[in-house]
């Protein structure tokens, strides 16, 4: 007894040195074997791009491509969309959410489950209740995009008297779980793409409610680490991003992206070497010379360029004005004049990227028609005013539209507005806006986007209007309020998205005439250069000789 | 034979004129004096000359546009073809182009035709613009709104800064005060940044106000404008002659004699600052020119796509490597109109006051 007990300490010591022994070596093992793991090989230090302009940076406020181009890899949303090129980047898949919500059988509850071990950029932790507060901060802060979350539950209400401390019913959150359910009140087919809208990024609760140009924390691969305004921001690596199976690491470690506004100055800085890639909308004249002195990538993404006509305003209350100007439409002589043979002519309303495009021909160029129907239409010398906006491709296109439509016997002229004013004088019902140029480009990739947005007559508004042509037709808006009910893009469901683009177009309240393709510009030792559908060159997956 | 003079004798004027190779001397008006030292001045003549040149060039447009380049100033000839030394040529070629079944783009550069001289029969003299127009056809009717509103806006400003001038000059006290302090509050504000302002604001909705009713597409609108924002720039240095006029001994005769304030300014003030009024009336054309084209270029002009030199400029500049013509001629025609404006404005101060220190100062 009396020499066991002896011996026991020394077991003891020696157990115990065993054990730190063990530690230190596992630690050794597993510190070599961090070391060991294989590197991103396609890793490498700067991106320096040169974008157009850009509105905000704040995920609430932002509603502009170019910054969309940039947040895309800094805030992440509950659903996101893949790094992939082609139609599978249209595909939804779970960003924050662990895995894609289950949606009630009516359409009106999704529920979602964050990932475990979620991170801001400044280290706090992702809360459920983060992403009420971002809903929440759209309405406090009158983001541009709170209209696409008012069918929320309670959110109409919360919108007419937003408060920090208010609720929106609609939205449950449980942090301890890491549980999100959201209720409608009516059942909405393109709810879930709207989800993944940045404007739903999640940021960190009470966050001020006030425009914050990239000083939010996010949750992507990168953050901006400063700001300029109109001048230049920063992105670098976000420390506590961990890469998903949809959500690259991201190749360049840093992207110092410079604001240019003018196109021709933009692309010399790629010529001269001073960047190595540039957004802007290289001028048609300078497309061939780009060519040979760095790579041109055509990017094909949805969009479609138009002219609308008020179908409340003389003469295009008249259908066969609006069938005139149709025919009389060159749209191939258009798609040189504009922007150098960058464009696809179109007769639709869809872009052809979508899966419920039918090709449309309705209206073949005939000029001499399109004199007979203004004429039988008695509008022969009847005044019109174009409107567009004061933009290069929108003043040339309306010179042209202006044109023509003297050709074919009216008396147009033209009123070309300040970008910033434009879209709001025109979508003011007192201004009583005849004809005009517009363009849409793709909130999110749903028929919903174009055709409830565009041309849903129960949706004109007297301000502020997107239906430009003011379109107000019964039988249209039943079958588009019908569609909205429709969960999941089905073939059939796309076969009815199909006959409601060709019933609008053959009403004509629009001149649809080209699908855009945006040149981007690259130095020569740039590559692995893909292109996702919705934002565009993806900078995550760049690579640099 | 005459006997010499033996006493001293006063000449008298006929003596005299027959000592002078018997020639009268006769009094000269000041505008006789005034044209014949213009015309020793042979560049100010001749940049009279070159500026009725153009002003004739620019007037004759329509007959241009009807008779020679058979086409308007706005029509598009974007697919249209025309002989060039007997040979079929686009007016605009080439640009990318689209293979719907492959869906690709075949990328080629964009091919505007240039100037054919008398090579096309009188068509496409200097070429074509982006959009398929008869540049030289747009450079003339351009010219010819670019001349009416720079005369148009001079003739109004300075009718208006003449008026307020006479005003406030000859009543002084409360009256050049209020006069003086609308000078001062237009002068307050950078004068490019005040016309871009109210010609962006008139070309939305036009100006209805006052029983006043402008069309938003008027050249009434740019030619307004500039007249309005260059009052206080006229009408101060005149306003400063009013003030020193009024004190002289001939005004307070006239009205002394009870000549009525309106006769007093029109009939004696008046006529004294005339020549400074003709030499800024001259010089405040080709500042309102140069003012226009600023206008027009910054798009709050002229509203296309009806042509000023101005916006001919703006819309060449993105043609400026592939097209130059498209940019440089216009902006040649400025620099010939506003030169040949601003020498003969000189020579006529000259002229009219050698010792003049008559200036415009912006």
């Amino acid at each position: 007894m009396g020499s066991k007990r002896h011996w026991r300490p020394l077991l003891s010591v020696m157990a115990l040195a065993t054990g730190v022994s063990l530690m230190v070596a596992a630690h050794g093992v597993a510190a070599n074997r961090a070391a060991a793991a294989p590197k991103n090989p396609q890793a490498f230090g700067t991106l320096r791009a040169v974008i157009d302009t850009i509105d905000y940076l704040d995920p609430q406020q932002a509603y502009t491509g170019q910054s969309w181009w940039a947040m895309w890899n800094v805030y992440e949303t509950l659903l996101t969309y893949r790094h992939v090129d082609g139609p599978a980047g249209y595909k939804l898949v779970p960003g924050l959410a662990q895995s894609l919500p289950t949606v009630s059988r009516n359409g009106k509850v999704y529920k979602f489950k964050l990932r475990k071990g979620l991170k801001y950029s400044s280290g706090a932790p992702v809360k459920a209740t983060d992403f009420e507060w971002a809903i929440k901060r759209g309405f406090l802060a009158q983001g541009q995009g709170v209209g696409f979350y008012t069918d929320i539950a309670g959110a109409e209400a919360y919108s007419k008297n937003p408060t920090p401390g208010g609720d929106i019913s609609g939205i449950t959150a449980n942090n301890a779980k890491r549980t999100i359910n959201i209720r409608l009140d009516k059942p909405r087919g393109d709810f879930l793409t709207i989800l993944a809208l940045l404007f739903a990024a999640p940021v960190p609760a009470n966050t001020d409610p006030s425009i914050q140009n990239g000083s939010i924390p996010g949750t992507g691969p990168y953050k901006f680490s400063n700001y300029d305004p109109n001048r230049s921001f920063t992105m670098v690596r976000n420390p506590y991003f961990k890469a998903t199976k949809y959500i690259p690491k991201g190749n360049p470690n840093t992207v110092e992206v410079a604001l240019v506004g003018d196109a021709d100055a933009a692309t010399q800085r790629v010529i001269n070497g001073q960047s190595d890639y540039s957004n802007a909308a290289i001028p048609p004249d300078r497309i061939a010379d780009a060519k040979s002195k760095g790579r041109l990538i055509l990017r094909k993404t949805a969009n479609t360029y138009y002219f609308w006509m008020n179908i409340r305003e003389a003469p295009f209350n008249k259908l066969k004005v609006r069938q005139a100007v149709n025919y009389a439409l060159d749209r191939k002589a258009l798609q040189t004049l504009v922007w150098g043979g960058l464009g696809r002519p179109t007769q639709n309303v869809l872009p052809p990227t979508y899966p419920s495009y039918r090709k449309l021909n309705l209206y073949p160029h005939n000029l001499t028609k399109a004199k007979t129907l203004i004429t039988q239409a008695g509008a022969k010398g009847a005044k019109v005013t174009v409107w567009t906006r004061n933009v290069s491709d929108a003043v040339t296109a309306a010179q042209y539209y202006t044109s023509l439509l003297n050709q074919i016997g009216l008396d147009a002229s033209l009123n070309v507005l300040p970008r910033a004013t434009y879209y709001t004088t025109i979508g003011n019902v007192n201004t009583h806006a005849q004809t005009g140029w517009a363009r849409w480009l793709e909130d999110y990739p749903h028929p919903l986007d174009w055709f409830d947005v565009l041309l849903n007559g129960n949706r004109i508004t007297d301000q502020d209007n997107n239906n430009f042509a003011w379109y107000k037709n019964k039988k249209t808006d039943a079958q588009i309020e019908n569609l909205k009910k429709a969960p999941i893009l089905t073939p059939a469901v796309n076969a009815r998205w199909a006959k409601v683009e060709k019933q609008i177009m053959q009403r004509a309240p629009w001149a649809p005439w080209s699908n855009r393709v945006f040149p981007e510009f690259f130095s020569r030792n740039m590559s692995c250069i893909h292109i996702q559908l919705l934002y565009g060159i993806d900078l995550a997956r760049l690579c640099k000789k | 034979m005459s006997e010499p003079a033996t006493e001293l004798t006063l000449d008298t004027p006929s003596l005299l004129a027959r000592e002078e190779h018997e020639v009268a001397i006769v009094g000269r008006s000041p505008w006789y004096l005034a044209w014949r030292r213009l015309r020793r001045n042979w560049v100010a003549l001749f940049s009279l000359g070159l500026f009725i040149v153009i002003v004739l060039a620019c007037a004759s447009a329509p007959l241009y546009a009807h008779h020679v380049a058979h086409t308007g100033p706005n029509t598009v000839h974007a697919t249209d073809q025309i002989r060039v030394n007997g040979k079929l040529r686009a007016v605009i070629r080439g640009g990318a182009q689209y293979n719907p079944a492959t869906d690709t783009f075949e990328i080629k550069k964009v091919d505007i035709l240039g100037p054919t001289w008398w090579h096309a029969h009188g068509r496409f003299v200097l070429g074509s613009d982006n959009l398929g127009r008869d540049v030289a056809v747009r450079l003339l009717y351009g010219g010819m709104n670019s001349l009416k509103i720079g005369i148009g806006s001079a003739f109004i400003c300075t009718l208006l800064a003449v008026i307020l001038a006479l005003l406030g000059g000859y009543f002084g006290g409360w009256g050049d005060w209020f006069v003086s302090r609308f000078f001062d509050i237009i002068w307050a504000f950078p004068v490019l940044l005040l016309a871009i302002a109210l010609g962006t604001a008139l070309s939305v909705n036009g100006f209805q106000h006052f029983g006043v009713r402008i069309e938003p597409g008027s050249l009434w609108i740019p030619t307004s404008v500039i007249a309005f924002i260059l009052i206080p720039y006229v009408g101060r240095p005149i306003r400063g002659q009013i003030l020193s006029l009024r004190q002289k001994e001939f005004i307070d005769a006239a009205i002394g004699q009870g000549a009525g304030p309106l006769r007093v300014m029109f009939s004696d003030l008046l006529p004294n600052v005339m020549s400074t009024i003709l030499v800024f009336f001259t010089l405040i054309i080709a500042i309102n020119i140069l003012t226009e084209a600023g206008l027009s270029f910054l798009g709050a002009g002229v509203r296309l796509p009806n042509p000023s030199w101005g916006n001919l400029i703006a819309s060449g500049q993105d043609q400026i490597q592939t097209a130059p013509w498209l940019a440089l001629i216009p902006g040649i025609a400025i620099v010939l109109t506003v030169l040949s404006l601003n020498i003969f404005g000189d020579g006529l101060r000259d002229a009219l006051d050698p010792r003049s220190k008559v200036r415009i100062n912006r």
